[in-house]
């Protein structure tokens, strides 16, 4: 049921894919920093060429994915083979020069995972794109990142969003940092299709990271050509601010709400709402998806040490009948899940909030 | 001037105990899973040895998240041993394990236990499989009140490793796995070596603790951790040099030496402090070809230092005070 389009996205008509429908083409790629772009206060949108690794080009991705990228020098540039040089050479009364980076300096040590916002392949390859916040070590390396930099990366990583035969309606509601996978999605459908308005939420309006487009972001709620990325493939948004700042002022919830009752029962049936962000949040939009009887894929976020699935560090309650780990007081039995390999999409209702 | 070496002319094979490697570079446990989950992105065919995560006799779930945390030059991880349990190992993971041993590393499962009897039944049921070449002793595992008892105390050590090693196959190498978690390292070694251990293999991770300044509690759901990584790398070379002088030299017992080994320097510093194979962690996590690079580096330094043969190189270290120093 999977067809890879000449962009090289990966549609899976099915259920929520499992990783093994994708996982052989996972690799190390180096890359090289094509563009890295201030969208709005601490977000940047990081482009990057992926080179071919071991097994060939960058594999089909499709929205949901993720990279682990090395927020650091890769050791090549870093040059720690310069110690095989003269430079190591140690005589009476010197001391090797132990260029160990995160000794002298306050840098990550392991890879740190970011959502796809998008992919396009040309003559010369494959360039991927992320949108990353800062907010520590790592981000801040990325930030810093100018074109023709080396970075290094994993991927494609997780499973994916998917899109269901039978409906042909998308909410996508992208919280924060959970906004970048909502573009990527954004595009996917327009390809199938279908019909699709993105709900976008963040504090104030200067952490939305979105680039605006024609039409301004209604106070009432109101579904307009505001966002440039949902703008393009035709979709309209709504925007929301805890503040009040831009768009319907309250919570992301609010707007979906407001836009759902807006629904034809018809409408609602051909529905899906797919959802990012704060786990907070998420929980909220699987809480309404529930209310409204509207299946919602959720695209989870979990502190992540390997990202291929070895290190058991990502896990997250996810119903299971089958070896269950523990059951809860409703009778509902659940079993560890990896983010990394298991998901990071999960039906709304299969995951233990 | 002396004659040069090339770099392809050095040989890496080592032989611990009798268990004989291409080249000494294995998996940490614990940071590869089982093996197929990590194929993707390395040859497994080029490690000496694979160590499997630990497997315990029942099923084990494993911590609450957060499971881990970086720390400056590292990372502490509380697991708590989550693993697919003793008969869901044998009859679905080691089949597949055993089946890249041909022409590819030798295959060591590592074990964790309750009790002696865990331990036991454990290491016999699974070195029935003739393709598993050792068995690892995780006797350390910071993370699960009940495992730190057997690294700790050489009595109880030395009275687990003995009837491990007797409920074996003769064939299969045993390796104890200690803890840096305790007051002299030599004297759990010596236990582990009077139990009638085969190799020893060090270090297994430092408990740790790191604290959300904000909310003023640990970090990782179990309060504390394991610190692993770079910054443990010097704390693991000095026990490791201890227990070679102090125990398994003279004993005749080889060492598996980790602890945050990431580039070939770090590799040459355990060589040198007297290990004879090498395992390598959390910098898989890092980049998942270390141990590849690793062992392009090594040669490349042995040429330059006038070796030929890894074995050369090892336990080399004049400290002050030695002959020759
Ligand atoms: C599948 C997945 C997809 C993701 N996609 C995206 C994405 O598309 N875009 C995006 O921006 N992010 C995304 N993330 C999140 C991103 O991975 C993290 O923001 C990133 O790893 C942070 O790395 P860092 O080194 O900058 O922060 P770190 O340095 O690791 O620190 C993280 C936070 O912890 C705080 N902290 C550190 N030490 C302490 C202490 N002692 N007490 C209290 N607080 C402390 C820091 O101040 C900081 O706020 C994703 C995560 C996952 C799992
Ligand atoms: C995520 C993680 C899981 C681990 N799990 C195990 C384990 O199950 N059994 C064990 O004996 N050691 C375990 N270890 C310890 C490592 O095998 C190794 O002893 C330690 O991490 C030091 O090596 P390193 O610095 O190269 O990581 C684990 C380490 C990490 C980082
Ligand atoms: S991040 Fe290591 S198993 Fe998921």
């Amino acid at each position: 049921m999977n067809h890879v389009s000449e962009a090289g996205i990966l549609l899976v008509m099915s259920a929520v894919s499992t990783s093994n429908e994708s996982v052989s083409c996972r690799q190390r790629h180096d890359g090289v920093v094509v563009s890295n772009r201030n969208i709005c206060r601490e977000h940047f949108e990081l482009t990057v060429r992926v080179l071919p690794g071991d097994k060939g080009g960058f594999g089909p991705t499709a929205p949901g994915q993720f990279i682990q990228i090395g927020c650091r020098p890769p050791a090549k540039v870093l040059d720690i083979d310069a110690l095989s040089g003269d430079e190591f050479e140690i005589t009476e009364g010197s001391w090797p020069n132990l260029k160990q980076p995160e000794m002298t300096q306050r840098l990550a040590l392991l890879r740190r995972p970011f959502s796809l916002s998008g992919r396009w392949d040309d003559e010369q390859g494959t360039c991927i794109q992320i949108v990353q916040r800062v907010v520590g070590t790592g981000t801040q390396w990325l930030s810093e990142l100018v074109e023709g930099d080396k970075v290094d990366l994993i991927g494609p990583l997780g499973n994916t969003f998917t899109l269901p035969a039978d409906r042909k309606l998308g909410l996508m509601v992208g919280g924060g940092v959970g906004l970048p996978p909502m573009f990527y999605l954004a595009n996917a459908m327009a390809k199938a299709g279908w019909d699709a308005v993105g709900f976008v939420g963040a504090m104030t309006s200067d952490l939305l990271a979105v680039t605006w487009a024609d039409d301004k972001p209604q106070a009432d709620g109101k579904p307009v050509k505001s966002v440039h990325e949902f703008a393009k493939h035709a979709f309209p948004a709504v925007v929301t601010t805890d503040d009040g700042s831009i768009g319907l002022q309250g919570r992301i919830t609010d707007g979906l709400v407001r836009y759902i009752e807006s629904l034809s029962d018809e409408q609602k049936q051909q529905a899906v709402i797919y959802t990012c962000g704060p786990h907070v949040m998420m929980h909220a939009v699987a809480k309404l998806a529930e209310q409204f009887g509207i299946p919602c894929q959720a695209c989870l976020e979990q502190t992540m040490a390997c990202g291929m699935g070895t290190c058991q560090s990502c896990i997250v309650k996810i119903e299971d009948n089958n070896n269950p780990h523990g059951t809860l007081e409703s009778g509902r039995n659940w079993r560890y899940k990896l983010t990394c390999t298991d998901g990071p999409v999960f039906n709304s209702t299969d995951v233990i909030w | 001037m002396s004659q040069t070496i090339a770099p392809n002319d050095v040989s890496l094979a080592v032989d611990l105990a009798g268990l004989k490697l291409d080249n000494p570079m294995m998996t940490a446990s614990g940071t590869c899973g089982y093996a197929y989950e990590y194929q993707d992105f390395v040859d497994l065919h080029t490690f000496g040895a694979f160590v499997t995560k630990s497997i315990s006799v029942e099923v084990r779930k494993g911590n609450e998240a957060y499971r881990i945390v970086e720390t400056r030059g590292g990372m502490m991880n509380a697991i708590g041993l989550a693993n697919v349990g003793l008969d869901a190992f044998v009859k679905d993971k080691l089949p597949q394990l055993v089946s890249m041993r041909e022409n590819g590393p030798r295959i060591v499962v590592n074990i964790a236990g309750h009790s002696i009897t865990d331990y036991v039944t454990a290491a016999g049921t699974i070195s029935q499989n003739i393709s598993v070449d050792a068995i690892e002793l995780n006797v350390s595992c910071p993370n699960v009140g009940d495992g730190l008892v057997f690294g700790t105390d050489p009595t109880m050590l030395k009275k687990v490793v003995a009837e491990v090693r007797a409920a074996m196959r003769d064939d299969c190498k045993l390796i104890v796995k200690l803890s840096p978690n305790v007051g002299d390292i030599t004297k759990t070694a010596g236990a582990a070596v009077d139990g009638g251990t085969d190799i020893l293999s060090m270090i297994n991770t430092y408990t740790a603790l790191a604290i959300d300044v904000n909310k003023r509690r640990p970090r990782i759901a179990n309060g504390t951790g394991g610190l692993s990584g770079p910054a443990v790398r010097p704390l693991a070379v000095y026990l490791t040099s201890r227990v070679y002088r102090e125990v398994a030299k003279a004993a005749g017992v080889p060492i598996i030496g980790m602890g945050g080994i990431q580039y070939w320097q770090d590799a040459a510093e355990f060589l040198i402090a007297g290990a004879t194979g090498l395992a390598v962690g959390t910098a898989l996590f890092v980049d998942p070809a270390t141990p590849v690079n690793v062992m392009t580096g090594l040669k490349e330094y042995l040429a330059k230092q006038g070796v030929t043969d890894i074995n050369d190189i090892i336990g080399t270290l004049k400290m002050p005070g030695d002959q020759g120093f």
